[in-house]
């Protein structure tokens, strides 16, 4: 047990901080809300510049062969500003799953792209309930003869759909010599392909993506035929790992700005934070952090070393969820009216603890995973 | 960032395992809830001693081992998950060793340290802190110690004092100067009292699980040389502040109803094999999973703590945030185990029908304690808020 970070990734984490700080203060993240592209090109190039998107992948597809781990760190920083961009959906969820999935030619062909942010890729496992429904697809893909298919039905919540190059979907495939959940891509520009901008409590860029009788190929399967499911349920633990990642970064930032807050606020001829309740209410905030970030730097270090961690990583996001939620109500609560407003940044930690916490199960689903894993 | 144990760690785990399943098969003692407040037992902790598990992390001129926190954790974790009967050594290798090591003379080193890391007879100790008026607020103690040539006289009253019937010495808080100009927590001092000398009154308090483990002590002109003064004059507060970190900061505080845990986790799989489909059994399955998740933080959280204190640091607010934390899940753990097991959870030991011989019933008449000893969990928070997040006193 050691709870230190190295030198290497302490190094990379203060230049992370410094370049979010930098590039996302909060005017920005709410601007970027209204833009149509809700993130910046000039940071997403830089981003790449800096090796964060290819930091987990070999040196062969032009990544940095890097750790886990500290891939981990980078995305508790992005938590902390909130910085808005496609790393996840792209240069994390679908790069896993073409590295996962594909075979040589089509990881070659893609992750480079991606890792260089000239590519952008997403993600559509979500049916119309928003649910990831990999292990029992309601996207269909009908085989239409000589090596084509057609996919038909909705996926929403595609982060990003409108910039996308490909999505990458787990459909189920009805084939005459082989069938069962499957993997492709669809080019983002396919006809039948209807995006239909979703707002939401964060104001992501998210999409509803309806495919009506979209043409792929056999070439845009990822991996074995019937094995989506498979790939998916791999890649998801890093996923979920990185998301609470994103969220104890977040919620350091609200106890940081509560407690600032609660110093200055004056009212009974004293600061707020002087009340013994408040006090208790910080202290409160301050466990959940500290909490969340032991359980989640567990998941990310045993995924970093190879140990097989379903459980840390159940344990991590049921807790994650939680206690970044209940952080921001309570932040909510001591800073009054001013926190409500839209000027204020708080509403952003808010409104992202509760998407998160619904975004790739919450607490009560990762609790049953917890069970199942004590065998129960 | 590593989460996982050295070989050379996990090696030491398995030794005390291996010692303590043999104790266990030999019969020497029960794996039951209460442990620490009722093993009572100096032959156990003298086969400790001979491995030299009582001192572990003092240093080696004191006859400790000088291994590091880290592994004291793994220690206790291992003696507290089946409830060795570590009371006799528990408070002397806890927090009266170290504090002596820091504050003590050398006499009081020479004398008590080897003592303690051999667990000789005669050698247990009390905490003399907390007073009628003086619980949370333990800079009001009322005792007072009236230095005369070269002895002190002490009057006054103590409560809440754990084990003070068995034990051979109090570590007292009490006051030494009366001058209502000094401010409160620079008047007070330390001092180690024989709970044999004459004019030390033991009574016991009855505990509403029915246990006798406290006791009021009174302290009638009670005459100590002045050799039996830890540290400096007027210091204490000081030394305490100190002292308690280590007091808040062990595995113990998440640990003292393991078993409770452990025949909770297993009464489920077994209920799993007929009730699945069960509405109970969803409610069940999914509050003990949240419970497996908390257990398992307040597991990091211990670690994390001991590994601060390896690192050089002082752990005040990591100790106080960990305790708080332990003592709230061990308080939810009692209740959920009662809420699981059912209606027939309430029958005490001895009575027919009862489950594990009433120790979940009994765990749950404990809970209150343990949100109260050692600091509330109400002071704790405090401490977190002033010193690590500097919120205003005022």
């Amino acid at each position: 047990m050691e709870f230190n970070l190295n030198e290497e990734t302490k190094m990379l984490q203060s230049s992370a901080e410094k370049f979010c700080k930098e590039k996302s203060p909060s005017p920005f993240v709410k601007n970027m809300i209204k833009d149509e592209k809700g993130f910046s090109e000039a940071h997403w190039k830089e981003m790449a510049n800096l090796g964060w998107l290819g930091l987990i992948y070999d040196e062969k597809y032009g990544g940095s062969g890097g750790s886990f781990f500290d891939l981990f760190i980078l995305f508790e920083e992005i938590g902390k500003t909130q910085l808005p961009s496609p790393f996840l959906c792209s240069a994390v969820f679908a790069g896993l799953l073409i590295n996962e999935a594909g075979d040589e030619n089509l990881k070659k062909t893609y992750l480079p792209p991606v890792i260089q942010g000239e590519k952008i890729l997403t993600i559509g496992l979500r049916n119309e309930q928003g649910q990831y429904d990999h292990a029992a697809a309601a996207l269909e893909a009908k085989e239409s003869g000589g090596g084509s298919y057609v996919i038909k039905g909705t996926r929403i919540l595609v982060p990003y759909a409108q910039v996308a190059d490909e999505i990458i979907v787990c459909a189920n495939l009805k084939g005459e010599k082989a069938s069962g959940p499957t993997l492709f891509k669809v080019s983002g520009k396919a006809s039948g392909l209807k995006k239909t901008p979703l707002n939401t409590l964060t104001g992501e860029k998210t999409f509803g993506v309806v495919f009506e009788d979209v043409k792929v190929s056999e070439k845009d399967i990822l991996g074995a035929i019937g094995k989506g499911t498979t790939y998916v349920d791999k890649v998801l633990p890093k996923v979920i790992t990185l998301k609470c990642g994103e969220m104890v970064g977040g919620l350091s930032k609200v106890l940081n700005m509560t407690v600032d807050y609660v110093k200055q606020r004056i009212q009974f001829g004293r600061p707020l934070g002087a009340l013994q309740v408040v006090q208790h209410y910080c202290a409160d905030i301050s466990t959940f952090l500290d909490t969340s970030r032991l359980i989640a730097y567990q998941a990310a270090s045993l995924i970093d070393i190879g140990f097989p961690c379903a459980k840390e990583v159940a344990m991590a996001k049921a807790w994650c969820s939680d206690a970044y939620k209940k952080s921001t109500q309570i932040a909510q609560q001591l800073h009054g009216g001013i926190g409500f407003t839209e000027e204020h940044d708080l509403h952003l930690y808010y409104k992202h603890a509760k998407v998160a916490e619904l975004d790739l199960g919450d607490s009560w689903s990762h609790r049953q995973k917890v069970a199942e894993e004590m065998g129960f | 960032m590593r989460f996982t144990f050295t070989e050379e760690q996990n090696k030491f785990r398995q030794t005390v395992r291996d010692f303590l399943q043999a104790e266990l098969k030999a019969g020497i003692f029960v794996t039951k809830s209460g442990g620490l407040a009722e093993g009572n037992n100096q032959e156990f902790s003298k086969k400790m001693a001979q491995r030299g598990w009582i001192g572990l992390t003092w240093p080696q001129k004191y006859g400790g081992q000088g291994r590091t926190y880290v592994e004291k954790a793994i220690l206790i974790e291992e003696l507290f998950k089946v409830q060795a009967p570590v009371a006799y050594h528990f408070l002397a290798d806890r927090q009266i060793g170290p504090s002596i090591i820091h504050f003590g003379s050398e006499w009081q080193k020479e004398y008590f340290l080897p003592r303690f890391v051999k667990a000789d007879e005669n050698m247990k100790f009390c905490l003399l802190f907390s007073e009628p008026n003086a619980g949370s607020d333990l800079v009001n103690v009322a005792t007072t110690a009236t230095k005369e040539g070269d002895f002190y006289t002490l009057r006054g009253q103590k409560v809440w004092t754990s084990g003070g019937h068995q034990s051979d010495y109090g570590w007292l808080l009490a006051r030494t100067k009366i001058d209502s100009s000094v401010p409160r927590h620079e008047s007070c001092s330390q001092f180690i009292v024989d709970m044999k000398a004459p004019g030390v009154t033991v009574r016991p308090i009855i505990n509403m699980v029915g246990c006798h483990t406290f006791n009021e002590v009174f302290l009638d002109e009670v005459k100590i040389d002045r050799k039996f003064m830890v540290g400096q004059e007027n210091d204490a507060f000081k030394q305490i502040m100190a002292q308690m970190d280590y007091e808040r900061a062990g595995m113990e505080r998440l640990l003292q109803n393991y078993p409770v845990y452990e025949k909770v986790i297993n009464y489920v799989k077994e209920m799993g094999k007929t009730r699945k489909g069960d509405p109970f059994y969803h409610w069940v399955q999914d509050s003990v999973a949240q419970l497996e998740i908390e257990f398992n933080i307040g597991r990091l959280l211990c670690y994390n703590t001991a590994w601060t204190i390896d690192m050089g640091r002082k752990p005040t607010s990591e100790a106080a945030l960990t305790k708080a934390y332990c003592n709230q899940y061990e308080q939810r753990l009692n209740d959920l185990a009662t809420r699981v097991l059912g209606p027939a959870s309430q029958i005490r030991e001895g009575s027919p029908w009862t489950l594990y011989d009433g120790e979940i019933a009994d765990c749950y008449l404990w809970s209150p304690s343990y949100a109260l000893q050692g600091g509330s969990v109400e002071v704790l928070k405090n401490i977190v808020a002033l010193r690590r997040l500097e919120l205003p006193r005022k």
